[in-house]
């Protein structure tokens, strides 16, 4: 008897504090849900993380290089400025904008694209690509040619195809090409 | 003892499964490698394209097209055996995507098929002249939809999807919504081949990287373009019957002679699907700009702005297959209205011939 009435005061006692139930229901949502939402802030606010961040770091030297290759005669589509401004931070700051894809670090003398290419070089590679190359024995597209930077002389990870660290760094090459007035199979030598 | 034979059976068996489908995969790699090495049987039109811009392998290219029009040459890096076989194959991929033209039937378009549900599309319905259309003076009109055009402007902004378009997912876009099927993958000999042809064109017509041409995409009509009598689809089917049914057909459903599409289909199953920019109802500038610089062939620019918008509003009320943004119900309604109201319309017509109509 005396369990039996302990149990119903037990249940009395549980039913008492009106919504305390629901709390006690909803406290784990509301913590998951907490922390998503804290999460999402954090990243897009604190991190720094570029690939949370919708806009692009003002690398050095990007506003003079927007200036000399006409990066904003593109029209009035920022879109395509902004990737290029992001292709423009792979290029000569791979180590840092690159990281997921690349081992090197600040303290390799060769740690960006720029290491090994100029800016026109990537322009005329562009206007050079999806071609036939014999010592691959098969035709490599530029997106193609990035991936394989960043698997080798970067020595790090292949990117997918549609990646903005392959995408924007075709696009930057597209601005340039575009400053330098290149059609398609223009050769250096002739430039 | 019975427990291991069986275990081994099984693990036997997975291997067989998996090297089987290995040796098919190698098998079907072989395949696509003796054709690209093989050559290429090339289409009349494109024949007479790739001669007309001197395609042949060597360290340089020098366009004569360019000598024509300029009378300078411009030397440009020239192509391999290897790259002038993947524009042959590009150039007749656009002429005949359906492989009606191939002797050696789908595999010589790399199976184009696959990746159409519409017996009837081929690139070049849309981007005519071999996706370079140029009229008797060698001019490249205006909204032509030249494909060296888009290429030199692919990459940019893309209203309609929201995403910086590569020229290889424009190609994906138009296998689903103008072919009204799947997507092939972007690095498919299928879209890479186009690309190279594409690519290969730009350096015949000199166009730089990043310049706008005049001929690049559909020269749109707004209805601002327009003196604002408001769109109408019975003045629609009007004009259509006057100036399209003759090669598409009363119905739109195209012409076709002996297996071969002579004129393609604007409504019902063979037609874009209605997730297409081609399709009125989705995008009502794109048709309309299309038919008024394309349409009818060899008297393009005979119809004015609002009969365009007119003939493109009609042609989107007629049924066509549903796109796959718009869901299993819209799917099931359109394939209803393709069943049923093509022959009654068909035979509404009949009586209208005869004159008790």
């Amino acid at each position: 008897m005396d369990s039996a009435e302990a149990r119903d005061g037990k249940h009395r006692e549980q039913r008492k504090p009106g919504l305390a139930w629901l709390h006690r229901g909803l406290s784990k949502p509301l913590a998951a849900a907490a922390a998503i939402a804290g999460f999402t802030l954090w990243a897009h606010f604190g991190s720094g993380v570029q690939a949370f961040r919708s806009q692009v770091s003002s690398a050095p030297g990007w506003q003079q290089f927007r200036a000399s290759y006409g990066l904003d005669e593109f029209g009035a589509d920022s879109y395509f400025v902004r990737a290029a401004q992001n292709g423009y931070n792979l290029f000569y700051f791979t180590h840092r904008y690159g990281w997921r894809f690349t081992r090197k670090t600040a303290r390799d003398a060769v740690n960006a694209c720029a290491g090994c290419h100029t800016i026109e070089d990537l322009a005329y590679g562009f206007v050079n690509s999806d071609r036939f190359d014999a010592r691959l024995g098969k035709r490599i597209s530029f997106e193609e040619r990035v991936m394989r930077c960043y698997a080798g002389p970067m020595d790090g990870f292949v990117p997918t195809l549609y990646d903005p660290a392959v995408r924007d760094i075709r696009i930057l090459a597209r601005a340039v090409a575009h400053h330098l007035q290149l059609s398609e199979g223009a050769r250096k030598d002739k430039g | 003892m019975t427990a291991l034979p069986a275990k081994l059976l099984k693990v036997a068996l997975i291997v067989s499964i998996l090297g089987g489908l290995y040796l098919l995969a190698a098998k079907n790699h072989a395949e696509r490698d003796a054709r690209r090495q093989a050559a290429v049987e090339i289409t009349p039109a494109c024949k007479a394209k790739l001669k007309d811009y001197a395609l042949r392998p060597g360290e340089l290219y020098r366009s004569p097209y360019l000598l024509r029009t300029t009378g300078s040459w411009s030397e440009l890096r020239g192509y391999s055996e290897e790259d002038v076989r993947a524009i042959q194959r590009g150039c007749n991929i656009v002429d005949d995507t359906q492989g009606q033209l191939a002797k050696d039937g789908a595999s010589e378009r790399w199976n184009a098929t696959r990746f159409s549900r519409s017996t009837h599309s081929s690139c070049n319905h849309c981007h005519q002249g071999v996706g370079d259309k140029q009229d008797a003076a060698g001019n490249r009109p205006v909204g032509s939809n030249g494909l060296a055009a888009s290429w030199v402007m692919a990459d940019m902004y893309d209203r309609f999807t929201g995403l910086l378009l590569p020229y290889e997912l424009r190609q994906m876009q138009c296998y689903i919504n103008s072919s009204n099927g799947f997507k092939p993958n972007a690095d498919d000999d299928l879209i890479r081949d186009v690309t190279a042809y594409s690519r290969f064109l730009t350096a015949a017509l000199d166009l730089k990287v990043g310049n706008h041409y005049p001929e690049q995409g559909i020269d749109e009509i707004p209805a601002s373009a327009t003196l604002r009598r408001g769109d109408d689809y019975v003045r629609g089917a009007h004009v259509y019957r006057q100036r399209c049914a003759t090669c598409h057909g009363p119905q739109g459903l195209g012409t076709v002679v002996q297996g071969r599409v002579l004129y393609p289909a604007l409504a019902g199953p063979e037609s874009f699907s209605s997730d297409s920019r081609m399709n009125f109802e989705r995008i009502n500038s794109v048709m309309p700009g299309f038919i008024c610089r394309n349409m009818p062939p060899g008297q393009e620019g005979s119809l004015d702005n609002q009969e365009c918008r007119d003939i493109a509003f009609y042609l989107s009320t007629l049924p066509r297959p549903a796109g796959d943004k718009h869901g299993p119900l819209a799917a099931a309604w359109q394939q209803l209205m393709m069943t049923v109201m093509l022959p009654l319309t068909r035979y509404a017509e009949s009586l209208g011939h005869n004159g008790r109509l």
